[in-house]
């Protein structure tokens, strides 16, 4: 019966689609750029023509060329009408006016250290004096570690030397290869790499979890809009083309979120 | 001596033009090819180049249009832009508005080429989707200026006509000279050959190279020096066989002249001798005939030794006839003739008989008057023998200095040309020759035969006006 009513509230949705978002078209979806343009693109465009087609307006997918830039974007412009960013920036695009409309629905994301088996690291004492492989200096995976590391008496950049890789894959891969002797970086990028990789990569830290990934729209999205964008995705993963969509995005759906839970983590991370 | 040829059938300038010819059509044939195959690998190579930095720009534009970094994007395009034919850049979102514009952008409507082979503005503009994950990002459009193309076509095409051009003169040259020395000889062997033809056989030509005309030329010798040989056999040949011929002739017209002197010779003496005898037997034998008194035997004996002896005279007589016709010597050649067609007349009265002689020719001298008397009945002979006619005439009269003989007839005629007639024509001709004359025959199968004998008039003969 609820199958049944959600799908029917889809169905009404697309059917008597109203012109709530069109007046946006076309909606500008920026997404952090945590991965590569091109991944990103892939990884993200059925959850664009997602909301094309139950919003009737054209959803299009934009980045930035780093975290800095992407969130002077964001600040500044508010170039983005639907935001999708890293937990610790969204309290300045809430300064910006951006208003949270959800959450993905996560226990929570955590960082990972990580060094190759055949390597003596074991734990996070033995980082010291070695060379760790992050991404971003602003992503949350870059503070994560950075707070972990001090919270275990490891000053970043003294104790340990921090090497900046672009993305995620790229800090797995730098350890790997031997470029560095350790890598840092978010758990879901870990557990998508091959299994050889893993099976040749031993984790030996974990940090403390952080809310997952907040969504957002712009001050100028009208409130028939964000309502319409808010009820698209909460229901998403009950209609199974919305659980389609997660799947590949690897996520199991979206909540209702709290913009306190990001203040929080921000204010502990740069703390 | 040598006719002059013509310039266009002179073998020297035959061969000249015609290496000449063909070396220009197969160069000017490999200059268009080569110009052909220059321009299409320069096209092909810009077609190519284009694709190339298109598509290499299309792939790396993708990630800047994502992030909407369009001044990195920019820096990357502005170190592309040194290529230098690459004229310009231009990149536009996916609202077809334009981001980037490097270099001489056309103000609007770039008109895209397949090739640059289609090319008319100078400029071959290529465009490509920029496409992240299949999704479109933009569009790139860049222009290639030609110019460089064009300029790399024209000097490889000057290069290759002067190259050909070179290759055309140093021909001329070469085939001139080759020309030259080959036709200089050739002219030597036509000269020699002229001399040759005009009977100068001690021509010799130069054979110092060994090449095939000095080969020519050995031969050329070795050919002269046998038909030499030849020759001088042949004439030497020839004039033992002219005065083998003509002793033959004078032997055979001695032989004639002989044969009727012993002729008249015999004619004389069984005219004198036999005819005496026949005489005084017929003389007595008519005397015991009339003196025998009624004795019945005794004239029947007379009068058979009357009859033995009257038919001996006439075949005495008869012979006389045919050894030397006496008319002959006392009457004339004209006399001789007419009694000759009438006895032939007797002899085939189905044959109609016409003589047309001059009766002043009867005072020939003698020579003439036999030979022609014997032409004439060898004539008659044949006529009679083989030419199945029925109307013969003979003709004999003169002119200021010549005799003319005719004896035609409307018999069975023969081919000239179909050998071996006998001996008959043989002693005519040879009669004729002895007389210093001529003997012309017409005559056709079925249509007859003419016999026409001139001989100059003796000084010993006699014509009465």
């Amino acid at each position: 019966m609820g199958l049944m009513l959600i799908s029917g509230y889809a169905t009404s949705s697309h059917a008597t689609a109203t012109p709530s978002c069109k007046t946006h078209a076309p909606l500008i979806f920026g997404i952090l750029p945590f991965i590569s343009a091109e991944q990103l693109v892939d990884r993200f465009t059925p959850f664009a023509q997602y909301l094309h087609k139950y919003l009737q307006v054209p959803v299009r997918i934009e980045t930035a060329p780093n975290f800095m830039a992407f969130a002077k974007r964001t600040r500044e412009q508010q170039r983005y009408d639907i935001l999708f960013t890293a937990p610790h920036l969204f309290p300045q695009a809430s300064k910006a006016g951006y208003r949270l409309i959800a959450g993905v629905d996560s226990p929570g994301m955590r960082a990972i250290f990580v060094a190759p088996k055949k390597s003596n690291i074991h734990t996070l004492a033995d980082l010291k004096g070695k060379r760790l492989a992050s991404v971003q200096p602003m992503s949350l995976a870059n503070l994560m570690i950075k707070k972990h590391l001090s919270n275990h008496g490891l000053k970043p950049d003294i104790d340990v030397t921090l090497v900046i890789t672009p993305t995620h894959d790229a800090s797995l891969l730098s350890s790997y290869l031997g470029v560095t002797d350790a890598s840092s970086l978010m758990r879901p990028p870990y557990e998508a790499a091959s299994q050889t990789l893993r099976d040749s990569m031993r984790i030996i830290a974990e940090t403390e979890t952080a809310p997952h990934i907040p969504i957002s729209v712009s001050p100028r999205v009208s409130t028939n809009c964000k309502d319409e964008i808010t009820a698209l995705l909460l229901k998403m993963d009950t209609i199974a083309e919305g659980k389609a969509v997660l799947k590949h995005n690897r996520f199991a759906g979206f909540k209702h979120a709290d913009v306190k839970d990001y203040q929080r983590v921000r204010d502990h991370l740069l703390k | 001596m040598q006719k002059s040829i013509p310039l266009l059938h002179s073998l020297r300038f035959r061969l000249i033009a015609s290496v000449v010819t063909i070396e220009i059509i197969m160069l000017s044939i490999l200059v268009w090819n080569n110009i052909s195959i220059i321009h299409t690998t320069h096209t092909d190579r810009l077609r190519d180049t284009a694709s190339s930095i298109l598509q290499q720009i299309a792939n790396t534009s993708g990630r800047h249009m994502v992030a909407v970094d369009y001044a990195t994007l920019e820096e990357y395009l502005s170190n592309t832009l040194n290529y230098n034919e690459l004229a310009y850049i231009v990149i536009t979102d996916r609202d077809d508005r334009t981001v980037i514009s490097l270099g001489d952008a056309p103000a609007n409507n770039i008109k895209i080429d397949t090739h640059p082979k289609q090319v008319k503005d100078g400029m071959f503009d290529v465009s490509e989707d920029i496409t992240v994950a299949d999704q479109f990002m933009g569009r790139v459009w860049m222009g290639f200026s030609l110019s460089i193309m064009h300029d790399a076509i024209h000097k490889s095409r000057n290069r290759g006509i002067t190259i050909a051009l070179i290759e055309i003169i140093l021909t001329i040259i070469v085939t001139v000279f080759i020309g030259l020395g080959l036709t200089r000889r050739l002219a030597l062997l036509s000269s020699a050959a002229a001399q040759v033809e005009a009977g100068n056989y001690s021509v010799s030509i130069p054979t110092e190279k060994n090449d095939e005309i000095s080969q020519t030329a050995t031969a050329f010798n070795r050919m002269v020096s046998e038909v030499d040989n030849q020759t001088q056999q042949l004439k030497k040949a020839e004039a033992k066989s002219s005065k083998l011929l003509n002793e033959n002739r004078q032997l055979i017209h001695t032989s004639l002249e002989v044969q009727e002197q012993e002729r008249k010779h015999l004619a004389r003496e069984l005219h004198d001798e036999m005819g005496q005898c026949l005489t005084a037997i017929q003389a007595d034998a008519e005397l015991i005939r009339d003196s025998s008194h009624g004795n019945s035997r005794i004239q029947t004996s007379a009068e058979a030794i009357i009859n033995v002896s009257s038919r001996v005279y006439d075949v005495v007589h008869s012979m006389m006839h045919r050894l030397r016709p006496s008319i002959l010597d006392n009457l004339g050649l004209v006399e001789a003739i007419k009694e000759e067609l009438d006895a032939f007349k007797n002899r085939n009265p189905d044959i109609q008989c016409e003589c047309k002689c001059a009766a002043n020719l009867n005072n020939l001298d003698e020579r003439t008057s036999i030979n022609l008397y014997r032409i004439m009945q060898e004539c008659l002979t044949n006529i009679s023998k083989h030419a199945t006619a029925t109307e013969v005439c003979i003709e004999l009269n003169s002119t200021d200095n010549t005799i003319l003989l005719r004896v035609s007839d409307n018999g069975s005629g023969f081919d000239v040309d179909t050998p071996a007639h006998g001996l008959g024509l043989i002693g005519m001709r040879e009669r004729v020759s002895s007389l210093d004359g001529s003997l012309l025959l017409q005559t056709e199968p079925h249509k007859g035969l003419t016999i026409s004998i001139h001989v100059p008039l003796h000084a010993n003969s006699q014509i009465y006006k």
